[in-house]
């Protein structure tokens, strides 16, 4: 489905992907773990069009992605859950879903029952501005207004950043019931999630992938997975 | 002192009318148009030369003046404004004001230096608490309401509307949902220039019209939307009606000081709540 090849990316002269190369199939969920400043934001940036890798090639369907236009990746199919729960906050809970539908021409009604499937609370909300949701609420609502229009794959920054422990446990269950219905690319430092979600998981660190896990149980242990970090 | 108030209103409404599209580019492109103020003056040419095609109709003149800047104002989204989205603001500076220079020469070879004159299209006085104010000073002040109104329905109820508040947010977000800003920049870009060339058709008759017009009112439109904040339809119209309020004041107290009070008042504004570029 999604194949990164030896890509690198910079900011300006400064190098900070160095020939990474993944993969992430149909259905699969897949987690990049790393410390702050391993590039794992660079990636994502790279795989969804926000920033151009210099070498290497990008294919999702078979068709390589490399050079669109952000808005013409999100309509392939992909779609990017950017870090910081960023929701449009001055707009309504429903204006957001209304804006995600509107450019794959899907109803507005569809768009919220497709929030609502996942996260049924978020009825109550509609009609509040997006600005005055609590941080897993908001986390929420960008998931689902990323879910609309049948998406094949979903890059998903730092999820659980900043995040109670309670309000984890939504997210979790949200990531969950998505899983294997859609493929997930998910950037995530808390090891718990990891663990308890991936099929496989990309270690980085300073801009390269130093490790690749698929087995079930070096991914739950964490003096396993802290050492590759 | 009402007459001072109501020519307070009346460039605080042109004032609004003019800015308000430089808020919105400034706001969703990040892009500092001097070429805002070129628009202003075409506008104001414009409604000079179309005046006797309209048979002196002043209405049929403006909207015709308005609607004739729309190619003007596409060619330069298209073939300057579109090539610096996302780059440094600097570049936006130095090629907008060079189409700036290119206009007022383009200008002068066309119209010539000298000012021209354009009379009040109404020519009706208004008695009101005892004195008497010109009536096309109070459909300014009106119109300008309107289009506060009309834009704020704009912005809430229609999609095109919708995403240019979201872009004004966290343009990058809107172009993960699929959606092309570029193009709505572009609309946005054409409806500020629209309105840009509105204020110098409306101001043609109160001042003169003159190649170098629209620099003046260019540089108190940034401190109008600097005052307002960036994209901020409703701060943009307060600002614009208290500034205007504050050149109308100043002048009467001391006339040489009343364009600089303006900038005296964004200083002080700017100290309080810095503004995030």
């Amino acid at each position: 489905m999604l194949s990164v090849t030896n890509i690198d990316t910079s900011y300006g002269h400064a190098k900070v992907l160095h020939g990474i190369t993944l993969e992430v199939l149909s259905g699969q969920t897949v987690f990049i773990a790393g410390r702050n400043g391993a590039g794992k934001t660079t990636l994502l940036k790279s795989i969804a069009g926000f920033l151009k890798p210099s070498e290497g090639s990008i294919t999702f369907d078979n068709q390589s992605i490399l050079g669109l236009a952000p808005e013409k990746i999100a309509l392939s199919g992909i779609r990017y859950v950017f870090q910081d729960k960023r929701v449009f906050s001055q707009l309504s809970v429903r204006e957001n879903l209304e804006l995600a539908a509107y450019p794959l021409k899907v109803g507005v009604a569809d768009a919220i029952a497709k929030t609502v499937s996942i996260y049924p609370k978020i009825e109550k909300f509609l009609n509040l501005r997006a600005g005055s949701l609590s941080g897993g609420q908001r986390q929420i609502l960008l998931i689902g207004r990323a879910l609309i229009g049948e998406p094949k794959l979903l890059l998903i920054d730092e999820p659980t950043e900043g995040l109670a422990a309670g309000t984890i446990n939504d997210i979790l269950n949200v990531l969950a019931s998505m899983k294997g219905k859609v493929s997930l690319l998910i950037v995530e430092q808390n090891l718990s999630v990891v663990g308890m979600l991936a099929d496989k998981v990309y270690m980085m660190k300073e801009g390269k992938i130093v490790r690749e896990v698929t087995d079930k149980a070096q991914m739950n242990d964490k003096v396993i997975m802290e050492q590759c970090l | 002192m009402i007459n001072t108030i109501a020519y307070g209103l009346t460039i605080g409404g042109i004032l609004y009318i003019i800015s308000i599209g430089l808020s919105l580019t400034f706001g969703t492109m990040r892009i500092v148009n001097f070429a805002h103020g070129l628009i202003y003056a075409i506008g104001a040419y414009f409604v000079v030369t179309l005046l006797p095609v309209a048979r002196d109709n002043f209405i049929l003149g403006a909207v015709l003046a308005v609607l004739a800047v729309v190619p003007i104002s596409y060619i330069i989204e298209r073939f300057v404004v579109r090539k610096l989205y996302g780059v440094s603001i600097d570049y936006a500076i130095i090629a907008t004001y060079a189409v700036v220079l290119i206009g007022v020469d383009v200008i002068k070879w066309i119209w010539g230096a000298s000012p021209i004159p354009l009379s009040d299209p109404v020519g009706m006085d208004v008695a009101f608490l005892g004195i008497t104010l010109p009536l096309y000073r109070l459909i300014i002040i009106a119109l300008a309401v309107v289009i506060f109104i009309a834009l704020s329905i704009f912005f809430k109820k229609t999609m095109v509307g919708k995403i240019v508040v979201a872009s004004l947010e966290d343009k990058d977000a809107v172009r993960s949902l699929g959606i092309n800003v570029d193009k709505y920049f572009a609309y946005i870009f054409i409806i500020g220039s629209c309105l840009a060339a509105l204020g110098g058709v409306l101001y043609a008759p109160i001042t003169s019209v003159h190649p170098y017009m629209g620099s003046m009112v260019l540089l108190i439109s940034f401190a109008v939307v600097l005052v307002g904040g960036l994209g901020n339809i409703k701060g943009t119209f307060v600002a614009a009606f208290a500034l205007g309020m504050v050149m109308s004041v100043t002048g009467r107290l001391w006339g040489p000081a009343a364009e600089t009070m303006v900038f005296v008042v964004m200083g002080i504004v700017l100290i309080f709540k810095p503004i995030e570029v």
